[in-house]
């Protein structure tokens, strides 16, 4: 029985989403389907150029960006994005080129093309918490995620720099918190929501993400979380796939499952958990899902 | 036929280095009315000035252009020539051929056909002045002090020493503002409460001096020298002649349980008090939120206990109307806070620190509070949440200020020194105690300062760490401070029992306000604004209003003290005469041509316009005009160009003769 959508938006995964990212972008779907949103993805999409771009070549940076962003004019509705780096770059490009009409022209000239890059560009915790709003949330929570304690882990991209994203305030954000708790978690109140995690160095300095990661999991420990939900596929990987490293390194065992906010709120929206990629995360999720009774 | 004389200076080589002032002398002979022409090297000089006298009366002159600098240097010297010579001073016109020609050209044939086209213009507008008379108003030799801080009280008094009249009103309970709540003070570590509570008391005392304490400005009418201001004497429930301090209501009040403001909320007080032992005036205040009577019409054990029979709960606000002469606005500043923004605030804030929800992150007060011999807690320093001494603390500098970022851009001034000071009272007092602190440079000008903060780490081991701290946060019952160390250039965290945040010296929270009733002027952030940053720093462009102390911009105690005396000064040079002369310059109404639109009215910044009943024999009404008030305006024009009607003019600047000036391009 096919039924209206409540919302619709055009889909920009990004390269991660496709890779090792896939449970974000498959919990991303299963999750809109329950909510009655509807997703399309972006036809022909580019990868937005992530740090080694800009790092190198604003231009370049600025272009991915606004490419991108010309493409998505072809599919209805606001660009619902999912990866934090993602969401970061298309913002700043947006930001970037609004200012300066200099970039603008540049980049229309790379592109040999009028720019087209007013579209909003959204977080998916901006539409779960604003479009779609906390209280509809609250009441399509089918399985609500009761006993389970969450901390919510922000990173560098998400609410950085304060004039960019405006998705909450920039240094004590709470709409994370406010997202998993609608859906029936706790959410537990912790030193390093907004650290950084070590990002890239992952590949050329990972003593770096040993460290800082490692400084994450021991604050969301202390804080009594049972798991670290994440909404950036960078963070997930140095806070799960590192995290037997740091463990070694810090002589101790936190088992700490690292979830995207999708899957745990797909979850609880009544998704099948078995399309929500739990087994494929280096640090497994089930046992503890399993002893909160969620599965 | 006018009969003008020009008189064309080199300026040494100023002028004549790109101007040929002979040319342009020689050239202002053939302009049609003038009678004389001349130059010289030095115009301003006794000679130059003889050379203008002599002229005056050998060829009977009725009008002078100087072509020499702006008039903001030196039309007054010569006009005062003219004056000397028998000519009335305002038929004196600088033509500015320095700042407006030689300073800004290098072609010295083009330049000097300007300085010759700007003589002319000024000779055209010479043409049509009016002699004018300066203007005269009586002037009323009462002041009125707003605020009764260190600034108020010394501007007080040094008025009050002289003999004037002073009328001191203070919002608080107490005079003493903020030095009264200091423990010791930079750079010379005495006890605040030593040096300052003589002088309240010695205001209090002066027989010269009339104390409103908890009482607020209401209303301001009138222009300088004559000012009517309605002041608000709160309900203080107590009968402040029948009282004598004995203290019995506030040892019996059953209501003990509310924070101290003064003590930064970490002592207690009753509903019936004083906001400290040594407050002046003694007299305690009921604060009617929090008192059992006035909640539920209970208790009433403070009027029982009393033996004077002081205590009054019928007492309702008073306004009292006093004439004054100048006022002196000394309302302090306040302390930037680091809690949650307040809506609409353009601060903002530090979501990062926690904002100000953990309990041993404190701000420079409450560690003065702590460290007062007098304070909460006697003087020890000891940690908010748990009453132990902490043996690692941290400071932070430039929380707010200097942080463009977050909303204000500018130096607080005075926290670098402080926070030295605080260095060494904690180790004073905690000896094996270490202390941190985060800096982004150290800014020590003055006086024995640089000594002082150098000391701080040469002699009270403190360890400045240069950079910044970019999040705090609760581990246990430590406080982890993370930050940088920018010589090092490594990542620093101390685990730290207290941190003391150096927050933004601010306006008072409704500055603003109180500037719209007085008709001042502010910055962007709602500090007072001084006429001229350099040359009139006490002075408000509003005639008749003076500032002195932080209400201006972030002071320390000297700067604010030789402030607030300059400021009594000013009102003392505004006293010493009966009436007061001001230039005539002024704005006058044809008052057939105006409409009443009261356009001027709403631009004009001096708040000159008044609105004028123009009434026959019988008394009836027959228009409304716009009326300037001569004692007040300031002679900018903005009226005269604002006026659709053409019906006011400024003396001097008619469109008759702008139209003149333009014509004689
Ligand atoms: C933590 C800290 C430590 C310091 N240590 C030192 C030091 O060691 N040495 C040093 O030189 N300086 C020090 N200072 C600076 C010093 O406190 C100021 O220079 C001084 O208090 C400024 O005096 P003021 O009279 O201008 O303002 P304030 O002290 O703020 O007094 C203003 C008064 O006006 C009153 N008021 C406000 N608004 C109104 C109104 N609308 N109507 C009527 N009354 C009103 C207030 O109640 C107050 O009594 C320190 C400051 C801080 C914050
Ligand atoms: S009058 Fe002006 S231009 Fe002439 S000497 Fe004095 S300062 Fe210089
Ligand atoms: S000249 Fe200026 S100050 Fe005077 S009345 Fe007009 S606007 Fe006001």
């Amino acid at each position: 029985m096919p039924t209206k959508n409540l919302l619709n938006y055009s889909y920009y995964p990004g390269c991660s989403l496709h890779a090792s990212g896939k449970e974000y972008d498959e919990s991303t779907k299963e999750l809109f389907k329950s909510l009655r949103i509807g997703l399309k993805e972006v036809p022909d999409w580019i990868c937005c150029g992530a740090t080694p771009a800009h790092n190198v070549d604003e231009l370049l940076s600025l272009s991915l960006c606004a490419k991108n962003l010309e493409l998505s004019e072809q599919v209805e509705g606001d660009l619902a994005v999912a990866c934090a780096a993602c969401f970061s770059r298309l913002k700043t490009a947006q930001h970037k080129l609004e200012e300066s009409d200099e970039k603008r022209k540049q980049v229309a000239y790379a592109l040999d093309a009028e720019l087209a890059i007013d579209k909003p560009v959204k977080h998916l915790l901006e539409i779960l918490a604003k479009d779609y709003g906390l209280e509809r949330l609250g009441e399509a929570v089918k399985n609500p995620l009761a006993g389970l304690k969450v901390a919510c882990y922000y990173g560098c991209l998400l609410t950085r720099p304060a004039d960019v994203p405006q998705l909450d305030c920039a240094e004590a954000p709470t709409i994370m918190e406010r997202v998993i708790t609608a859906a029936g978690a706790e959410a537990v109140s912790w030193s390093h929501r907004l650290e950084c995690c070590g990002a890239n160095f992952t590949l050329s300095r990972p003593g770096v993400v040993i460290n800082l990661s490692g400084q994450i999991l021991e604050s969301a420990r202390r804080a009594g979380a049972d798991c670290i939900m994440v909404a950036c596929p960078l963070c997930h990987a140095n806070l799960d796939i590192r995290q037997k490293e740091i463990e070694e390194a810090g002589d101790t065992i936190y088992n700490l499952p690292v979830l995207y906010m999708t899957q745990l709120l797909a979850l609880a929206t009544g998704a099948a958990p078995s399309k929500l990629g739990f087994d494929s995360m280096i640090v497994s999720p089930l046992p503890l899902l399993k002893e909160k009774n969620l599965l | 036929m006018s009969r003008i004389g020009v008189f064309v200076c080199h300026c040494g080589e100023n002028i004549s280095r790109t101007v040929d002032v002979e040319r342009v002398a020689r050239a202002a002979e053939k302009i049609s009315g003038v009678a004389y022409a001349c130059d010289y090297k030095y115009m301003c000089s006794d000679p130059g000035q003889n050379l203008l006298k002599k002229a005056v009366s050998e060829h009977n002159l009725d009008g002078i252009v100087v072509a020499a600098c702006s008039p903001r240097m030196h039309e007054k010297t010569f006009r005062k020539a003219a004056d000397a010579a028998g000519l009335n001073p305002y038929l004196v016109e600088m033509a500015n051929i320095r700042e407006h020609c030689s300073w800004v050209h290098e072609d010295k044939e083009e330049a000097t056909a300007k300085a010759t086209e700007i003589v002319t213009m000024l000779v055209e507008r010479v043409k049509m002045n009016r002699k004018l008379q300066p203007i005269t108003v009586p002037v009323t030799k009462r002041a009125l002090i707003i605020g009764g801080g260190i600034a108020g009280i010394q501007a007080a008094l040094d008025i009050a020493d002289c003999g004037h009249q002073v009328v001191l009103v203070e919002r608080d309970p107490s005079i003493g503002g903020h030095m009264a709540q200091l423990s010791e003070t930079f750079p010379t570590l005495d006890c605040s409460q030593c040096i300052m509570t003589p002088k309240m008391v010695d205001a209090a005392n002066h027989p010269n001096i009339t104390l409103h304490t908890y009482s607020e400005v209401e209303n301001v009418e009138g222009y300088i020298g004559n000012f009517q201001v309605t002041i608000r004497k709160k309900a203080r429930s107590v009968d402040m002649d029948k009282c004598t301090g004995c203290g019995v209501c506030m040892a019996k009040c059953p209501q003990k349980k509310i924070p101290n403001a003064f003590d930064k909320n970490l002592g207690m007080r009753s509903a019936i008090y004083v906001p400290f032992p040594q407050a002046v005036p003694n007299t305690p205040v009921i604060d009617r939120e929090n008192c059992t009577w006035f909640k539920s019409g209970k208790c009433g054990v403070c009027q029982k206990v009393c033996g004077p029979g002081a205590v009054d709960f019928t007492q309702e606000d008073q306004l009292i109307v006093e004439s004054i002469g100048a006022i002196v606005v000394a309302t302090g500043f306040e302390l930037y806070s680091i809690n949650e923004k307040p809506k609409g605030s353009a601060i903002k804030g530090y979501g990062e620190f926690g904002h100000g929800k953990i309990p041993d992150v404190i701000d420079g007060m409450t560690f003065e509070r702590l460290a007062s011999a007098s304070g909460p807690t006697g003087g020890k320093i000891v940690r908010p949440s748990d009453g132990k001494e902490p043996k690692q603390i941290v400071f932070v500098q430039c929380v707010g200020s200097r942080a463009r970022e977050k909303g204000i851009s500018y130096c607080s001034k005075i926290c670098c020194m402080y926070t030295a000071k605080h260095t060494m009272l904690y180790h004073h007092k905690v000896h094996d105690g270490q202390a941190y602190v985060f800096f982004m440079d150290a800014r020590t000008p003055g006086k024995g300062y640089d000594e002082f903060w150098r000391r701080s780490i040469e002699e009270e081991q403190a360890v400045y760490i240069r950079g910044a701290v970019s999040r705090l946060y609760e581990k246990g019952d430590k406080i982890v401070v993370m930050g940088s160390d920018i010589s090092l250039g490594i990542q620093v965290e101390i685990e730290a029992d207290m941190v003391v945040l150096a927050t933004a010296v601010q306006p008072r929270t409704g500055a603003e306000l109180l500037a719209q009733k007085l008709g001042i002027s502010y910055d962007g952030y709602n500090f007072y604004s001084e006429a001229h940053a350099k040359l009139r720093p006490v002075e408000c462009a509003t005639a008749g209003v003076y500032l002195a102390g932080a209400c201006q911009g972030p002071k320390d105690i000297p700067d604010t003290v030789s402030q607030a005396s300059a400021a009594a000064a000013k009102v003392m040079t505004l006293f010493s005469k009966d009436k007061l002369e001001r230039e005539p310059i002024v704005a006058k109404v044809r008052e057939a041509g105006c409409v009443a639109c009261f356009y001027c009215k709403k631009v004009c910044p001096y708040g000159a316009v008044e609105e004028k009943e123009i009434r026959d024999r019988q008394g009836n009404l027959i228009k409304v005009v716009a009326y300037v008030n001569p004692g007040v305006c300031g002679g900018c024009g903005t009226c005269q160009a604002t006026c659709p009607s053409k019906s006011v003019e400024l003396d001097g600047y008619t469109d008759e003769q702008i139209i003149a000036q333009i014509e004689a391009l």
